[in-house]
């Protein structure tokens, strides 16, 4: 079995590439760090696995997920790489080529964006490349999938070709600190890592490198190393620091390369994405430009596609499909407790939330297009000065935007933030976008309470959200987490139409999960929410009111009171949300009892008054991270007290403002 | 000069990248914008905020601050 790492710079068409050759479908978008994990698929061609890293620029990480690439060098064993690399900067790309032809493993570049490079006056020849670099060149337009067959098929003879690493020379000095360093390594570590690459990653101050290559030789003997090679090398001409040297010697390289293989014309008029550019990131359209965009979404998302779209599922699931069932379970002769489960519980508890499937499907199509097409960069640079005025960078804005889908995601994404305090604010923050697990609790309360007024009301949770996460952020950013500066470079990739293909592939992507959490944690929490309405202190088939659930609600309901929604009800509901938010509609809809969506808007209307309704969407926008999100906050800290951080202030920030708004509502005469 | 100084679509030479912030100059050589090339400006935020810059046809978008620590020269 082969094992291939794919690697290239960020915005190559990595992922597309991946997809191609694997068939199996990965998360593809069009901004640095979409790839932060990596991802393993199965080659089309049966004979090994491509394991799809994050987008780098040179091995010597910056940030938390370049640090990903380091370490898979270096802990990881495989058989080779296919390199991508953009036609367009070749330049910039092949920087990151010659480390991993240092790493003298076998390697094939496809080149891609041919068609770009051409449109800009560039033209590459591949064989002339091809003989410079002595690895093969493939062409390649990953987005469609051209060329990638004849890749395919290079793969083959991958394996058994030999790579000897490639030897540039670093100049007198340097290359006496690598040989020192290279004769000092313990054998145990060279026989599993080429000894010259350690060398070099390490001089050009890679920390992963060094920390690797300490817990070998400890770290006296390097520092000494680093700290002679580094005076020697600055007494030398152009008085050079080691990573200057490096890469210097590198782009030396690259240059006479470049000029055997590349045929430069002059580049013709302004490009497509320079007059896109000159509209939405206008001086003074830039932002309402995004808030548009973002009202257009949600009003397709609710009003005009979503809601129709969710009736008629509604009127599936309790029409034919309970009819259904009710005689299936009546001809199999199931007992009644078996019947009350499956109808009560179950269609009652995964069917309410199900119901807003659609919802969460046309949410999800429209951030994977925010994704694929580029626009996404040009909100984090619109955002930016925002952003800057409360302590963050706007690529903050990337991660909080995927969470507007599920927050697990867009915590993920903050590895991409450099600044490692800039990046802890993004992961504690966050939870407070309203993911689309809140969409089905909204999507109820609003159907029932402000029919009129759905997508302002919706939008208005979001922005809530959204300015709760900046007011902390300022305020955190002030007082906790106060030491460090904050910055901002970001990469505007050009913009890219998106094949709909692999579209449709991301929203999938992306929504299965939803579907899967109705499978498991919903149907779940389904059946226990319905066992303790089922059962009670006095036994079973017990009046609601006497039951589990509303002994374990009415502990909660007095502190809720003062909210507008002190019922043993809402507190049940609410407890069970910590699983997944949806089970808060699955829970209603069991308590509530109700065949379907309408006449449970129509029972809730009696329980909760507008204001009531508002402060409880409110509260659930922001009390506490889902278990999931909990979950993913430890995992990317790495810290339990920041875990219990991010629960905490979000209890206190969702009780105090419920308690402004509702009793501000009461005394402002709603 | 400074590279916060040029005006839209103007092009500057730069000489001197050695006064802004580590992490954006290390970040800044990863796209190869280093002392001696030549950058274009292309889009400014209002409320000095951040600079769009073309080096090579590469877009990318830094802050005004960085920007004003850029020493260049007007080509």
């Amino acid at each position: 079995m082969m094992h291939i790492a794919l690697l290239g710079n960020p915005n190559t068409g990595k992922t597309s590439l991946f997809n191609n050759l694997t068939g199996s479908y990965e998360y593809v978008g069009n901004w640095s760090g979409v790839t932060v994990e990596k991802k393993v698929g199965a080659l089309k061609n049966k004979t090994g696995q491509l394991i799809d890293l994050p987008g780098i620029y040179t091995l010597n990480p910056l940030s938390k997920d370049e640090g990903v690439v380091s370490n898979f060098f270096l802990h990881d064993s495989f058989d080779g790489i296919v390199n991508i690399v953009d036609a367009s900067q070749l330049e910039r790309n092949l920087v990151l080529t010659l480390q991993l032809l240092e790493f003298g493993k076998p390697i094939i570049l496809g080149l891609n964006m041919t068609d770009v490079a051409k449109s800009r006056g560039i033209y590459i020849n591949e064989q002339k490349l091809s003989a410079a670099l002595q690895v093969p060149v493939v062409p390649i337009v990953a987005r469609t999938g051209q060329g990638c067959n004849l890749l395919n098929e290079q793969l083959f003879s991958l394996q058994s070709k030999k790579q000897a690493p490639l030897v540039l020379d670093y100049g007198v000095a340097l290359e006496k600190g690598i040989a020192q360093l290279i004769a000092a390594m313990p054998q145990e570590l060279t026989e599993h890592l080429p000894p010259r690459w350690l060398a070099l990653q390490f001089f050009e101050g890679n920390k992963n490198v060094w920390e690797h290559l300490s817990s070998f030789m400890g770290d006296d003997a390097l520092t000494k190393i680093y700290e002679e090679t580094k005076t020697n090398v600055q007494k030398e001409e152009n008085a050079d620091t080691l990573s200057q040297r490096i890469y210097r010697v590198r782009r030396t390289y690259i240059q006479a390369i470049v000029e055997q293989a590349v045929d430069q014309q002059t580049a013709g008029a302004a490009t497509l994405t320079d007059r896109i550019d000159a509209i939405v990131t206008n001086k003074v359209f830039g932002l309402p430009i995004f808030l548009l965009c973002m009202l257009l979404l949600f009003k397709l998302t609710f009003d005009w596609l979503g809601t129709p779209l969710s009736d008629l599922l509604d009127a599936f699931f309790s029409g034919p499909l309970t009819d259904w069932l009710a005689f299936v379970l009546g001809k199999a002769g199931a007992s009644s407790f078996i019947q009350s489960l499956v109808l009560d519980g179950i269609v009652a508890g995964v069917g309410g939330v199900l119901v807003f499937m659609p919802q969460i499907f046309i949410l999800f199509f429209f951030i994977s297009l925010l994704e694929d097409s580029g626009y996404m960069a040009r909100v984090a640079l619109v955002m930016d000065k925002i952003m800057e005025s409360v302590g963050l960078n706007g690529k903050v804005f990337i991660p909080m935007i995927i969470g507007f889908g599920c927050n697990v995601p867009g915590i993920m994404a903050a590895r991409t933030i450099e600044q490692p305090k800039e990046r802890l604010l993004t992961i504690l923050l966050t939870p407070l976008m309203s993911c689309s697990a809140r969409l089905p609790v909204y999507a109820l309360f609003v159907g029932a309470f402000f029919v009129e007024y759905q997508t302002i009301v919706v939008f208005s949770l979001y922005l809530l959200g959204i300015a709760m996460a900046l007011l902390l952020a300022k305020l955190f950013s002030m007082t906790i987490l106060k030491e460090e500066q904050s910055v901002f470079v970001i990469e505007l990739p050009p913009y890219r139409l998106p094949q709909s293909k692999a579209l449709f592939r991301s929203t999938w992507d992306k929504g299965k999960g939803f579907i899967k959490k109705a499978g498991t944690f919903i149907f779940g929490g389904s059946v226990i929410i319905w066992l303790l309405t089922y059962a009670g202190p006095q036994g079973l088939n017990v009046d609601m009111d006497n039951s589990f659930l509303a002994a374990i609600g009415g502990w909660v309901a007095p502190l809720l009171a003062p909210l507008g929604f002190g019922t043993w009800q809402a507190g049940a509901a609410l407890i069970t949300g910590f699983l997944a938010k949806e089970v808060v509609v699955s829970s209603m809809n069991i308590i509530y009892h109700v065949p379907d969506v309408d006449s449970l808007q129509g029972l809730m209307a009696t329980e909760f008054t507008p204001l009531s309704a508002f402060t409880f969407m409110v509260f659930v926008l922001l009390y506490v991270p889902c278990l999931a999100t909990v979950g993913t906050i430890r995992k990317e800290t790495g810290s339990a007290k920041w875990t219990y951080f991010s629960i905490v202030y979000a209890l206190i920030l969702a009780y105090s403002l419920s308690f402004i708004i509702y009793q501000g509502g009461k005394l402002l005469g709603f | 000069m400074v590279l916060s100084e040029l005006g839209r679509g103007e092009k500057a030479k730069i000489v001197d990248l050695s006064n802004i912030d580590q992490m954006v100059k290390r970040r800044l050589l990863d796209f190869g914008i280093m002392e001696g090339i030549e950058v274009q400006l292309k889009q400014r935020m209002p409320f000095k905020g951040p600079f769009m810059l073309d080096y090579c046809g590469q877009c990318l978008g830094i802050r005004h601050q960085e920007a004003a620590r850029i020493e260049i020269k007007r080509v």
